[in-house]
């Protein structure tokens, strides 16, 4: 189950890399790193979809097939506010999602033929009805998209747009179809005359497309994927000019990223973790599409239920996240003017405590290594107040312990009620409760599991957000910004462990209630829950690396503080 | 669910002039006299109706202490509409209008549609009205018109000045009750009218987030039936 897990999550992640479409009709330049999120929730269930008909890529194979590639420089991250429905492409009339936005060259096939039926959450991906208006925005890459036949890509392409509209939209222009990118491209290089290029590469990628497709198979998969990708290189590179090359060889970058992690599954790593600059946008992106989903199908409520971002949102995470990178944003911007004011000694000795800082920040991924010690019922309350009273600021924790512990109380039911039905004798006795057990369906267990995730990770972001602003009210420090972010950081473990325990505990309800279910009903569901709480788990760790600038700041402005106290302490005595 | 536009809110202004007993009012239809002081900025989300098109309002209730201010300066950005709430029963809260006002033209975008709210205040000098609302609902006028009185006593601002300031800095205005709910829902949905409005008229570029309008995920805009005002009536202003 576990290897399962991974293997899906490895190639979940290569998939991103290679599809993401930029949102933003503004293309900005990009920066580093897709977010983690990028994992994006209202995938997520059906990723087991994908995985099987395809081989999987190793290592090796993946740096082959990039290899063509180079690698590129990070940029400066420039957050550019973007409009998410600019980007996509579409086919008129094509019944193609306008997310399936794809690379050019790897033609789309509508969805709805390819994709298995099973899933937990069926994505919005079949609906015809925003091809229009996509179709409207960007009707250059119409032409392109026609000359092509359609493959497996169709799948690819839903993933981009959960990721899009990120100000991360580098990885996205290497989804978008070559006309994008080289737009984009264009846009970042300051090359001339986009649309003379564009219509050039279409051209050329039309005519790449048309020799290509009569070798590709429809079903090439995850092979098919990233050799057309360096075809793609390699036939269009030439035509497209050093600027689109710098989108493809972000997509080396980025996938070589990703293997070098060589750690997915349910531990967070380390390289993923800086990229929160867009992380809110990243999940209302994944929110929004679950909403056209939902507003384009007629859905039952039970379906609703287990949209992770929408319940994400409902419980106001979202607002929260925004509003702590706003913050965030903030503090940062306050820091680099402080520290670009500062020289010398002064400068070096605030560096090295800014450094200190950093270090507490990036414990908590070694920390959550060592887990694994089961704790009882109570302890994660106790620590999370404890901790959150370590932390001297006046809010508490009581929203979040009420999440988690109405969460524990429901599973503790929910695992009662059916061992109580395989007792014969206290059967009887028990008949009003097993009537209970009885509606709680598997699907029901799901979709309280992913409620209860959602609403847990918005708690603790909310939690996150309460603190960075009170960090950033209080006058006066009880305790250093290193000692609070050795505090936060333990609260993160906190949560996240709390949220892995809780994801087992919910998947032990599932295979408990679920055992005469067939493995390909349950195992979805198993598998949402467990990727569900991985994603929970990122969010709040890039959430908590949004506290370093508002630290930071916290701690210079104590600085100043405390030597203007000292000053003051000082003038009486010289006066003397 | 799905909205044709998300118009971001905020609610700003001095400490306990009822910007947090707005906002319940508003998507809770419920009112609260007693609440924790807001921390940094609170939310609160309700879905309207605007010339047939479903808007989702994302309300971003900011506190309101000024030792706060440099905070909810951060949360400004990005906003479509801002409610810029004083209370009528304390001149101070009315004479702080222009900090506020400054402050939300410095930290957001210039085309921010804003509504001066004169709020009254809820504590009534006569308890025992409350007491006639519950028993008996024929009297409701009547504690209605006890509680006027009392307002009316105790009101600092006269709802002319506050008129004249909105008039002065182009706001639009109203007054209106987070108890009774007077006027709540019309401050709420007028301003989305207004941004509505003014989308029409291009002067918001919608495309641009940092205006603090996003089209929702259904481009509903295409098929609409235009089903008319159902967003609330055109209120005239005094609640009192």
């Amino acid at each position: 189950m576990f290897a399962h897990l991974e293997t899906a999550v490895l190639i979940t992640i290569i998939r991103i890399q290679i599809t993401t479409t930029p949102t933003n009709s503004s293309c900005q330049p990009v920066g580093g790193y897709v977010p983690f999120a990028v994992l994006n929730p209202s995938h997520i269930a059906s990723l087991n979809l994908y995985r099987d008909p395809e081989p999987h890529l190793t290592d090796e194979e993946t740096e082959r097939q990039t290899g063509d590639v180079l690698i590129m420089s990070d940029k400066d991250d420039i957050e550019t506010p973007l409009l998410t429905e600019a980007a996509p492409i579409l086919e008129d009339g094509n019944c193609e999602p306008a997310k399936n936005s794809e690379f050019v060259d790897q033609g789309a096939k509508p969805e709805s033929k390819s994709e298995p039926v099973v899933s937990t959450r069926k994505r919005p991906e079949t609906k015809p009805s925003s091809d229009l208006e996509t179709s409207k925005v960007l009707p250059i890459q119409d032409n392109v998209s026609k000359d092509v036949p359609q493959t497996r890509w169709g799948y690819w392409g839903s993933w981009g747009k959960s990721i899009l509209s990120s100000a991360s939209a580098t990885v996205a222009t290497v989804g978008q179809g070559i006309s994008n990118v080289i737009e984009k491209a264009e846009t970042s290089l300051g090359i001339p005359s986009p649309s003379e290029i564009s219509t050039e590469v279409k051209c050329v990628a039309g005519e790449t497309n048309a020799k290509e497709n009569e070798n590709f198979s429809p079903v090439a998969g995850a092979f098919g994927v990233f050799s057309t990708i360096s075809t793609a290189v390699q036939s269009t590179g030439k035509s497209v000019i050093s600027g689109g090359l710098d989108a493809l060889e972000f997509i080396g970058k980025k996938t070589m990223d990703v293997i070098a992690e060589g750690d997915p599954g349910f531990k967070r790593t380390k390289g993923l973790m800086n990229r929160n600059a867009t992380l809110s946008q990243v999940l209302r992106e994944a929110k929004e599409k679950e909403e056209i989903w939902n507003s384009n199908e007629v859905t039952m409520e039970t379906e609703k239920k287990t949209h992770y971002g929408l319940l994400f949102d409902e419980f106001q995470g979202l607002s929260h996240l925004e509003a702590l990178e706003m913050l965030s944003r903030e503090s940062e911007i306050k820091v680099k003017s402080i520290l670009n004011s500062l020289s010398g000694e002064e400068l070096e000795t605030l560096k090295v405590e800014l450094e200190q800082l950093k270090e507490a920040f990036s414990l908590a991924e070694f920390c959550e290594e060592e887990e694994e010690e089961k704790k009882g019922d109570e302890d994660f309350t106790k620590d999370i107040t404890e901790l959150f009273s370590q932390l001297h600021v006046s809010s508490k924790p009581e929203k979040l312990a009420r999440a988690r512990n109405t969460a524990h109380e429901w599973i503790r039911k929910s695992l009662t009620k059916p061992l109580a039905e395989n007792e014969e004798g206290e059967k009887q006795l028990e008949a009003e409760n097993t009537e209970q057990v009885n509606k709680n369906s598997i699907e029901d267990i799901h979709a309280f599991a992913i409620r209860s995730l959602a609403e847990l990770t918005a708690c603790s972001i909310e939690l996150f957000h309460k603190t960075a602003a009170l960090v950033l009210h209080g006058r006066k420090q009880e305790v250093t910004a290193v000692e609070r972010s050795q505090t936060l950081s333990q609260m993160t473990i906190v949560l996240c462990k709390e949220l892995s325990s809780l994801s087992k505990e919910f998947t032990t309800c599932l295979t408990t209630a679920g055992v005469k279910e067939m493995a390909d009903v349950l195992n979805p569901l198993i598998t949402a829950v467990f990727l569900e709480a991985s994603n929970s788990a990122s969010y709040i760790q890039d959430a908590f690396q949004l506290l370093l600038p508002v630290l930071e700041i916290s701690l210079i402005e104590n600085k100043i503080e405390s030597h203007r106290h000292e000053l003051q302490g000082q003038k009486p005595l010289l006066e003397h | 669910m799905a909205y044709a536009y998300l118009f971001k809110y905020i609610i700003i202004g001095d400490t306990g002039v009822g910007k947090s007993c707005l906002l319940l009012q508003f998507t809770d239809k419920r009112f609260q006299p007693v609440h924790d002081l807001t921390i940094g900025v609170e939310f609160g989300a309700r879905m309207i109706t605007i010339d047939g098109k479903q808007i989702k309002l994302q309300i971003w209730d900011t506190a309101g202490q000024e030792s706060f201010r440099s905070i909810t300066r951060s949360y400004y950005r990005g906003a479509a509409g801002a409610l810029l709430v004083y209370d009528i029963t304390r001149r101070d809260t009315f004479n702080h209008l222009t900090t506020w006002l400054e402050d939300a033209r410095q930290h957001s975008n210039s085309n921010m549609v804003i509504m001066l709210i004169g709020n009254k205040r809820t504590q009534s000098a006569f308890p025992w009205t409350g007491i006639i609302c519950i028993y008996s609902h024929k009297l409701t006028s009547l504690s209605a018109i006890f509680e006027n009185v009392d307002l009316e006593s105790r009101r600092e601002v006269k709802k002319e000045e506050g008129e004249a300031f909105a008039r002065e800095h182009g706001l639009i205005f109203m007054e209106t009750s987070a108890k009774t709910a007077s006027n709540v829902e019309e401050a709420f949905i007028n301003t989305a009218k207004e941004i509505y409005e003014k989308i029409q008229e291009g002067v918001f570029d919608i495309n641009n987030e940092a205006n603090g309008i996003k089209i929702g995920p259904q481009h509903a805009a295409t098929n609409a039936t235009h089903a008319g005002n159902q967003g609330g009536q055109q209120a005239g202003g005094g609640c009192c």
